[in-house]
């Protein structure tokens, strides 16, 4: 048995423009692109094939950068280099444009949805990560601003289990914030990526991250309960700490974009700027405290420029969809074949 | 080097190089000539520039220049120039000047430094005094390296209270017919106006208020020039620093500015440290009472927020001119989080004032927000940048190795709020400095004095630095 990485279908998704982001509805049945063409596309499936649905084209004046589907799938958040973030609200196959959250001093690289819904966050190249909370009526209010890193900050995650976010760096550095009191409070700063980190995620349990860098690697993180007056290498506040417990080096020939933890197999993808789209799996029988993972499949030309983003479907095992610099889109099915 | 602005003030955008930002506001004024040719821009030999035209001839270029007032309103490129911007307030430069007096027989200047509560509490809390003795002993310290005289900030603050409460009810009064003329902010935390804010209080700060009567009044009774006077101003934080710079508080006849200098009450403890003094050996002295507010020995106060009791004397003033409610004691609702509080003065069900105070970054990012979409329900707000207001500001003294910030924060609160407070209307120097000396000066430069302005200042948009 071998595990494969085949394509399903390639769509010139935003033509003439990059495609920075693409996001799978929390159901699976819908993915949400986005791109340099300030669009937003929404695909979904008819019979084998993926056909857009709907384009959402007046929502932004820049580069939309990401966007991301609320856990109860109804809004759709959108970050842009127009300083704002969007939130788009379902209405049957369409969408409208619900709230524009300002504040940002430039371009929002990231928003990410809490697996509450109550809960948002957003980062921008103005250095902050802000929280913000929605009411029953809608109204989105910020709750704070994090100055805590010292350059552009590229991507957000939340703690799939506890009210817990992560952010990652220009500077290098990983934050970790938790509400403390009546405000948000930077709990931890994991230091060990030699370049920007662009992307982090956690495991499904929530009780890894995986990492991805400017630095060629993907780091594996774990949460640790402090030991007494040990001083690690990443500096922390509270009774948990994080320590990297695994790095994968030497398999990607450039920047690594993106890291995607697959929620139903725990398969790692990766998207890197050797134009690849790569899949890791964890040997089981490792111990959990230095895990190891073994490149499985590769498409090292899964696109014919830099790979942005991938994203593996939270309902269908071993759906995945990447996409690049090219504008394309494509959706690979990850699985075990027989040998021949 | 970590910024010391507050929070709302931070100058951002560090690069690997210094460009225009194109968050730059410095309106950069170029008389421009009609005319569809290209000019070329050529640097001398002794590094000028000239802007060559088609038919040859050269025009030099004025520098663009960029000063510390600029980047009051900015959160553009020069953050790497911070150090210089506060070096050029510093104590250094008050210790420059006293030893200049003693030194050089010319340009003899009196040194006038106007200490804040605040700045008194913190002191106050590191050296384990009261307010007033920390007070007391600051003043002979300051008078023993030669400042002529010492003031406090409370003084001047009465007039930007009694200000404030007819600022507002003048405008309450006619918010039917003009409809920006309620909400109404503060304006004397100098971190919150950079923020696009919309109607806020011409009424001078109590930092600029006591520049007025140090080099108009004071001058004029002592017989000196404004740019005989060395005024140094004491205060909780960095932003204070911006304040004084403004162009608005330039006398340009006497070539000086209202304040001199600011220095934050940290950087006294460093003055202090650097003597090898701790203020607490200190022999107290007698205070000056010119423009202090004092009862004996005592420093008086104002009630209200550790941040100078605007939404306090206001609504209380306010409750009692327009409805003739009298308000013994304010109820405080605190909503979203403790920096974001209401009051509300309602009679038979109808809400007739709603005031509200919004610290720290966040909440006035939603104040802000609603503010722009009409939704916001409050008549007057007391705004300020920092997390817990003035008593937390970013100059003020650090917490000693024993104590965290919090434990700091809270005797630094209790220490302030001990000082007896006294009712604006019942002072009688200021009242007899309404009457004697403003009076006279008819209104318009009465105006001047206790008022300022505020300039909308337009945002160049440019192509330069786009980034991903």
């Amino acid at each position: 048995m071998k595990e494969v990485l085949s394509l399903v279908q390639r769509i010139s998704a935003h033509p003439d423009s990059r495609c920075w982001f693409v996001s799978w509805s929390p159901n699976g049945a819908l993915l949400a692109s986005c791109g340099g063409d300030k669009a937003i596309r929404i695909w979904g499936r008819e019979g084998d094939s993926w056909i857009c649905k709907t384009v959402l084209q007046d929502g932004h004046q820049r580069t939309v950068r990401k966007v991301a589907w609320s856990p109860c799938g109804n809004y759709l958040a959108s970050a842009s280099f127009d300083a704002t973030t969007c939130i788009w609200k379902k209405k049957n196959n369409d969408f409208e444009s619900l709230t524009v959250l300002e504040g940002h001093e430039n371009e929002v690289k990231c928003v990410a949805w809490a697996p509450s819904g109550n809960l948002l966050a957003t980062c921008s190249r103005d250095k902050s990560v802000w929280v913000w909370e929605v009411d029953e009526d809608e109204e989105y209010e910020c709750v704070t601003v994090l100055n805590s890193h010292t350059q552009d900050v590229k991507h957000v995650a939340w703690h799939p289990k506890k009210e817990l976010l992560a952010s990652a760096s220009y500077d290098n550095n990983i934050c970790i914030y938790k509400e403390e009191d009546d405000d948000w409070e930077c709990q931890a700063t994991l230091q060990g990526h030699t370049s920007t980190v662009w992307s982090l995620c956690f495991d499904a349990a929530g009780e890894r991250m995986a990492s991805c860098s400017d630095d060629r690697t993907v780091k594996i993180w774990k949460e640790y309960p402090s030991e007494n007056g040990q001083v690690t290498f990443c500096s922390f506040k509270g009774n948990l700490s994080w320590k990297c417990v695994c790095t994968l080096s030497g398999y990607h020939g450039r920047t690594v974009y993106d890291v995607a933890w697959c929620q139903l197999t725990g398969a790692l993808a990766t998207a890197c700027g050797d134009d690849a789209v790569r899949v890791f799996k964890e040997d089981v029988t490792a111990s959990p405290d230095e895990p190891v993972f073994s490149l499985v499949a590769q498409a090292t030309k899964a696109h014919n420029q830099d790979a942005n983003c991938v994203s593996w479907n939270p309902k269908e095992a071993g759906l995945l969809a990447s996409c690049s610099d090219n504008g394309e889109i494509v959706i690979w099915r990850f699985k075990e074949e027989e040998l021949d | 080097m970590a910024s010391h602005f507050s929070g709302v003030l931070q100058l951002t955008d560090l690069d690997d190089f210094i460009t225009p930002s194109q968050e730059c506001v410095k309106p950069v004024k170029v008389e421009k000539k009609q005319g569809k040719s290209v000019a070329k821009i050529q640097i001398e030999d002794d590094g000028s520039y000239v802007q060559v035209n088609q038919d040859g001839g050269k025009q030099k270029l004025e520098r663009a220049k960029i000063t510390l007032n600029d980047c009051l309103a900015c959160s553009g490129c020069i953050t790497s120039a911070e150090s210089v911007l506060i070096a050029q307030q510093s104590h250094e430069e008050l210790l420059k000047v006293l030893r200049n007096n003693k030194t050089k027989e010319t340009e003899q200047k009196i040194v006038v430094v106007s200490v804040s509560p605040q700045s008194r509490a913190s002191l106050a809390a590191h050296y384990n005094l009261s307010s007033s003795e920390a007070g007391r002993k600051l003043t002979s310290f300051l008078k023993g390296l030669g400042v002529h005289h010492v003031f406090d900030t409370s003084f001047s603050r009465t007039f930007s209270l009694l200000e404030s409460q007819r600022e507002f009810v003048e405008r309450f009064s006619r918010k039917e017919q003009d409809s920006k003329a309620v909400p109404m902010l503060t304006s004397a935390c100098p971190g919150t106006y950079a923020h696009k804010t919309q109607q806020i209080i011409t009424t001078r700060s109590p930092q600029q208020m006591m520049g007025s009567l140090v080099k108009s009044y004071f001058a004029e009774q002592q017989g000196l020039g404004p740019q005989q006077i060395y005024h140094v101003a004491v205060m909780p934080c960095f932003d204070k620093k911006l304040e004084a710079s403004r162009s608005d508080f330039y006398l340009s006849k006497a070539e000086t500015r209202e304040v001199d200098c600011v220095i934050t009450s940290g950087e006294v403890q460093k003055m202090l440290e650097e003597q090898n003094v701790s203020l607490s050996d200190v022999e107290p002295a007698a205070l000056d009472t010119m423009f202090s507010s004092v009862c004996g020995d005592e420093f008086l106060s104002h009630a209200g927020s550790g941040s100078g009791g605007y939404l306090h004397h206001v609504f209380t003033y306010a409750a009692k001119q327009l409805f003739g409610e009298e308000v013994k004691e304010l109820t405080y609702r605190t909503l979203r989080n403790k920096d974001f509080q209401e009051v509300r003065l309602e009679k038979d069900g109808a809400v007739l004032l709603c005031f509200a105070s919004t610290y720290g970054f966040r909440n006035i990012q939603n104040l802000v927000q609603k503010l722009k979409r009409g939704k916001s329900p409050y008549h007057f707000v007391e705004v300020m940048a920092c997390p817990s207001g003035c008593l937390n500001g970013g100059g003020q003294v650090r917490p000693s190795s024993s104590q965290n910030q919090k434990e700091l924060l809270q005797q630094v609160e209790e220490l302030y709020k001990a000082e007896r407070p006294l009712l604006p209307e019942n002072d009688t120097r200021v009242a007899e400095l309404y009457e004697s000396w403003l009076r006279t000066l008819g209104a318009e430069r009465a105006k001047e004095l206790l008022h300022t302005q505020f300039h909308a200042v337009e945002k160049m948009t440019n192509g330069l630095t786009i980034k991903w």
